[in-house]
């Protein structure tokens, strides 16, 4: 074991997959020499040569759609977008080709594309967006977006091993704040399972992401109050882990879905849908829903804070639910 | 048959508590003319005997109810064709309200207890003089009462709203979410309160029962249960419960503990006594409480019961008992007073034609009480209703009852009178509208009539039947009419009857 | 100003030898032209009989550049063919009766009723199936390349695509990341003049697509894609040179599109003195004149031949309408793959 941070756990993960398969190579803008916008490929390049850490142009559409075409040649991509926001630069390629190829003429397209997401830095509207729901609606993709450093390692490692392209979600603001135990083998986090980030009673909070630690602070000052928070960590977006929201809901009868992305068409509203239809006679209150507001990600600290959701947004949320 | 275009001639209503009316005379037959408001037939209610005009010119097509028959209120009595216009105007005839007020109002009736103390309670019933009377303006039960029936309140409203989880576990449990204590958002039942609730009743109830059933006396039976009616959240309670405060943690008893002074001693009540105690309680405040009386000379089912019995035992493995032969007389009667049979449901009344019989079971030394439902019991004979009763005795005893088996129930009996009391004034399952009471056979002397037709005195095993009534629906006069047939039957119960 | 170089025409025998095409080969490629424009003729007639659902396309007038650039590929070499490329599925090897399967949606065709038209292919012949987007494969096709590169295989890798969507930034990308890294793929472009109703010089501003080549780093060569051995020995070229180390190379043959946009399309928009002028230069007519000519082409060996495609035609007709429809509880099979779907022999 060892206690690597988030970002250290994401390159652990690559290196170790690019050691052990020569399938596998890295593309994108800036990965080789400069080893990453936020050097996740720090000196790999030096230890795997310039075609296996390949410095693309910028043009994301050629990157992923070559990894496509790579991929169906028997290798192993994994792509990087330097932000989560480039993607829809990209985004026709992965929900016209991509996702569809195996369903449409039986070829697997085994891709992998990072993406580092997630706002907090005054980022602003372009480098700063979650836009999981946006793929999470296309079949064919996978999308999966770690919390911790183990999680972030180990589902790297199943989405390059996984025969589908999946979207790897790696929030920024996570990756030097957070540290966590890693093993140092080689192990797998499957895809399409949630975690119990936090086990309680009286409330569930269905998140992902980091969004997990800012429920997580909210559920300490709630114990204070004597209400006891359960915490679903999903991991993976699609395909998510519907057993365990709804047998976490039967538990504690009442649920908050929390994300960083946008609210009105958010994956949250997927969930909450699928309790009211699933689990209505479980609910002891209505399902709730805290996230961004439907605005692009502002710059300005002061406005950004009022963007994302706080500590605060759900501590309030959660009271309300536990009193109701 | 023949198209359905005409207009129909309804039993009209003749006053509030009228539930029926018999035809006494057509004015005109099949195939006669009419004209609008033209007096078509004569009829003969509780209230007032009167004419009905017909409510269109045109040509009695059918006539659907004959000369002598009664039937309720907006029961169809014929038909008229071709008729021109003529909006109907209700019957709504003669200023013949109610006589209401003629009988006694309600007094709060003693919340009655089990077994104890049988106060010999003064009757606060209603003679039974029906009809005459000078009609007096009616109180309108019917304007926009505060009451909202049906729909739940906007928001939550205190105990009437019902969240999903609770109204399913309520289900599951048989227990009526309104006898639990609620602690969340505006005194609701949360899902804890609801399984708090349970568990506590549960051990209470883990000291099973002793009494298999049936003995010679009746079957230990106590009063007024804490039904568990329909689990629909339909507000029972007209005023609105206290809005809700914005969300505090969920604190239980927010009143101050009270304190035992010198001799004292305290004991938490269960949640299963908070429930009986405030069902006891609403129904109270819901219902006007009157209770009739009516004694019933046994001697004939006495005898025939003696000789079913080890038929009944070896042939069906069940007892004939007393209370089945009651049961069976009385809900043979509750088909011609619907009422007695009915609900109040916001400015509505409801009637039924079927009978789902409450019978109320005790549960092991008093610590609880519980009413399963025998459904459709219109249709059960006597040995239906003996097995019947044996039934969900036995499981309710056992817990095994199912949600349906304590949902619905339209009309309650129960038997304090296993203790030796003679006589009760049970209080009412809401929503119902009436609960029979039976009570101990005990020998008395009894005047009766010999064979030469001579006053004698004899011994008869004599039991006194009392019905407790909601005079907002069910008038004294209804309710005397009711209590007749049931002792006839029962005093004039044949060997082939059944 | 054109800067892309003009391929010769194939003069003689002697020069198609020297191209390495034989007596055999040069009846197999004529063989194939006649296929892949009776398969196409064949489905134009299902279609108005109401046997093909949705539309129906062809690449009638192409026949020479898909087949002569397919011939020109190598056994493990892969390409990306386009709706007007019936030619590369015929000579690569997809049997006929797959294709009219997968025109009348069956449940034996490639894609089991999923897609329809071109939208198909045969991964163990080195084909990908098209998407509508176009030009979307161009990035595949790249990608395959870099394969290649990586593992540096002598294969090379064919990205179709028209002379419209040129236009769109699929191809511009495809190029600049094969042209900075010179991989081994070929750019083909079906110029056939007509995108849809939108003549070329609204879709690009040079005189030639090709002329873009040397924006990127590489060849361009216009070819007369009506001339199949003309076709056949610029690909040959463009091929081999990628293959050995060379870079890409964009070869653009000019067809005119003889039909229209589909088949519903009866294109009044392309002046008829187009039509008439093109037919003259009929890839099949060609090539027939030069085999007779050159190849010593007797009239029954032709004929034979002919007989022989209509044969293979009609039994795969009949085969094809044997295949049943799809059964609709396979809907949602194979959204996903599974680690089996791996087993293939790209997938080593």
């Amino acid at each position: 074991m060892a206690e690597l941070t988030y970002l250290q756990a994401i390159s652990d993960a690559l290196r170790t997959e690019m050691r052990r398969d020569k399938r596998v190579f890295v593309i994108g803008e800036d990965v080789g020499v400069y080893g990453g916008a936020f050097k996740v490929t720090l000196g790999f390049q030096e230890e795997f040569g310039a075609w296996r850490v390949i410095d693309a142009p910028l043009a994301e559409t050629a990157i992923v759609g070559g990894c496509t075409g790579a991929a169906m040649m028997g290798m192993r991509p994994v792509a990087e977008m330097q932000f989560a926001d480039f993607i829809s630069c990209a985004w026709d390629h992965l929900i016209t080709v991509a996702a569809k190829q195996r369903w449409r003429v039986g070829t697997p397209v085994p891709i992998v594309v990072r993406l580092p997401s997630g706002g907090g830095f005054s980022g602003g509207p372009f480098h700063s967006q979650n836009p999981e729901s946006s793929f999470a609606h296309v079949p064919g993709l996978k999308c999966v977006c770690p919390a911790t450093p183990e999680d972030a390692k180990g589902l790297l490692i199943s989405a390059i091993e996984d025969p589908n392209p999946v979207l790897y979600f790696e929030h920024k603001h996570l990756y030097r704040r957070i540290k966590g135990e890693v093993p140092e083998e080689r192990y797998t986090i499957p895809i399409g399972k949630a975690r119990t980030h936090r086990e309680g009673d009286d409330v569930t909070v269905v998140t992902w992401g980091a969004m997990v630690y800012t429920a997580d602070e909210a559920a300490q000052q709630l114990e204070a109050d004597g209400v006891s928070v359960e915490i679903v960590d999903l991991r993976t977006v699609l395909p998510w882990d519907k057993a365990a929201v709804i047998e976490s809901v039967r538990k504690t009868s009442k649920v908050l879905v929390l994300h960083e992305d946008t609210r009105t068409g958010g994956f949250g509203a997927e969930i909450a849908a699928t309790i009211a239809e699933e689990a209505f006679e479980d609910l002891d209150a209505p399902v709730k829903r805290i996230a961004a507001p439907d605005t692009p990600v502002p710059f300005s600290p002061e406005l950004e804070k009022a963007f994302l959701p706080q500590v605060e947004d759900v501590v309030a949320g959660l009271r309300d639910l536990a009193g109701y | 048959m023949a198209t359905d275009t005409g207009v129909d001639v309804v039993m009209p209503q003749m006053g509030v508590s009228v539930s029926e009316g018999t035809i006494t005379k057509w004015l005109k037959r099949e195939g006669e003319h009419v004209e609008a408001d033209e007096p078509l037939l004569e009829i003969s209610t509780d209230k007032v005997d009167t004419e009905v005009p017909s409510p269109a010119s045109g040509t009695v097509t059918r006539i659907l109810v004959q000369e002598g028959t009664t039937v309720d209120v907006g029961t169809p009595l014929a038909l008229i064709g071709d008729s021109l216009a003529a909006p109907a105007d209700e019957p709504t005839a003669p200023p013949e309200p109610e006589q209401a007020a003629a009988e006694q109002p309600a007094e709060p009736e003693p919340p009655v207890s089990p077994p104890a103390s049988a106060e010999p309670v003064q009757e606060a019933v209603a003679p039974p003089p029906p009809s005459p009377a000078p009609p007096e303006p009616e109180l309108p039960p019917v304007s926009p009462a505060p009451a909202e029936p049906t729909a739940a309140p906007e928001s939550v409203n205190g105990k009437t709203f019902v969240s999903p989880v609770v109204a399913r576990i309520a289900s599951e449990h048989g227990v009526d979410p309104q006898t639990v204590p609620g602690t969340g958002r505006g005194g609701r039942v949360t899902k804890r309160d609801i399984l708090d609730f349970i568990e506590s009743g549960e051990r209470a109830l883990a000291a099973v029962p002793e009494t298999p059933a049936p003995s010679p006396t009746l079957p230990p039976v106590s009063v007024t249960p804490p039904p568990a009616s329909t689990a629909a959240p339909t507000p029972r309670v007209p005023q609105a419960a206290p809005p809700s405060s914005p969300a505090a943690p969920p604190a239980p008893s927010p009143a101050p503990a009270p304190v035992a002074a010198g001799g004292e001693t305290l004991e938490p009540m269960s949640a299963m006594r908070r429930g009986i105690a405030e069902h006891m309680r609403r129904s109270l405040d819901t219902s006007a409480h009157v209770t009739s009386a009516i004694e019933v000379d046994m001697s004939k089912v006495v005898g025939i019961r003696a000789k079913l019995k080890s038929e009944y035992q070896s042939t069906y493995g069940v007892n004939p008992t007393y209370l089945a032969f009651i049961a069976r007389a009385a809900v043979t009667t509750l088909g011609e007073y619907p009422y007695v049979n009915g609900e109040i449901r916001g400015d509505m009344i409801v009637t039924r034609g079927y009978v789902n019989l409450g019978i109320a079971v005790e549960l092991a030394d008093g610590k609880g009480l519980i009413v399963p439902v025998v459904r459709n019991a219109e249709g059960l004979n006597l040995l239906g209703m003996a097995r019947a009763i044996a039934d969900v005795a036995a499981r309710a005893r056992s817990k095994q009852l199912t949600p349906d088996d304590v949902a619905g129930g339209t009309f309650t009996i129960t038997n304090p009178g296993g203790y030796g009391t003679f006589h009760g004034t049970p209080v009412i399952s809401q929503p119902q509208a009436a609960i029979l009471g039976t009570y101990a056979l005990v020998k008395r002397p009894w005047v009766v009539t010999d064979e030469l037709g001579e006053d004698v005195i004899a011994i008869r095993p004599i039991m006194n039947l009392t019905l407790t009534y909601d005079h907002r629906l069910v008038d004294g006069a209804l309710a005397g009419r009711f209590l007749r047939p049931p002792p006839e039957r029962l005093q004039t119960w044949g060997e082939t009857d059944y | 100003m054109a800067v892309a170089q003009r391929a010769e025409p194939v003069g003689s025998l002697t020069e198609v030898r020297e191209a390495g095409l034989d007596q055999e080969d040069l009846l197999q490629i004529y063989r194939n032209m006649l296929l892949t424009r009776g398969i196409e003729e064949r489905g134009h007639i299902l279609y108005r009989q109401g046997k093909i659902p949705g539309s129906f396309y062809t690449g009638r007038g192409n026949e020479a550049a898909s087949v002569g650039v397919a011939t020109a590929m190598g056994p493990d070499d892969v390409g990306a063919p386009l709706h007007r490329d019936m030619g590369v599925h015929v000579v690569r090897g997809v049997e006929p009766w797959r294709i009219f399967a997968q025109f009348m949606g069956r449940a034996d065709g490639p894609t089991h009723g999923k897609d329809g038209n071109v939208h198909m292919a045969d991964a163990n012949l080195g084909l990908i199936a098209m998407v509508s987007h176009l030009p979307a494969m161009l990035p595949v096709a790249t990608g395959c390349a870099l394969a290649f590169r990586i593992r540096e295989e002598s294969r090379v890798a064919i990205g179709w695509f028209g002379e419209g969507s040129s236009a769109r930034g699929d191809c511009h990308e495809s190029m600049t990341l094969a042209g900075t890294r010179a991989l081994p793929i070929v750019f083909v472009c079906d110029n056939n003049q007509w995108a849809y109703s939108t003549p070329t010089h609204l879709e690009y501003a040079t005189e030639h697509v090709a002329d873009r080549a040397d924006a990127y780093g590489f060849e361009g060569v216009v070819v007369d894609g009506t001339d199949v051995l003309a076709v056949y020995r610029a690909a040959k070229r463009a091929i081999n040179k990628a293959r050995a180390g060379g870079g890409p190379t964009l070869l653009e043959c000019l067809t005119l599109r003889m039909e229209g946009h589909a088949v519903h399309d009866d294109a009044f928009y392309v002046p008829k003195e187009m039509f008439e002028r093109w037919a003259e230069s009929d890839p099949i007519e060609r090539f027939r004149t030069w085999l007779q000519t050159n190849a010593e082409l007797t009239d029954e060996h032709e004929a034979e031949i002919v007989s022989d495609v209509k044969k293979t035609l009609n039994d795969a007709l009949r085969r094809a309408e044997e295949s049943p429809l799809p059964d609709p509880e396979t809907l949602a099979d194979g959204v996903y793959a599974t680690p089996e779907d791996l087993e293939t022999p790209h997938h080593k």
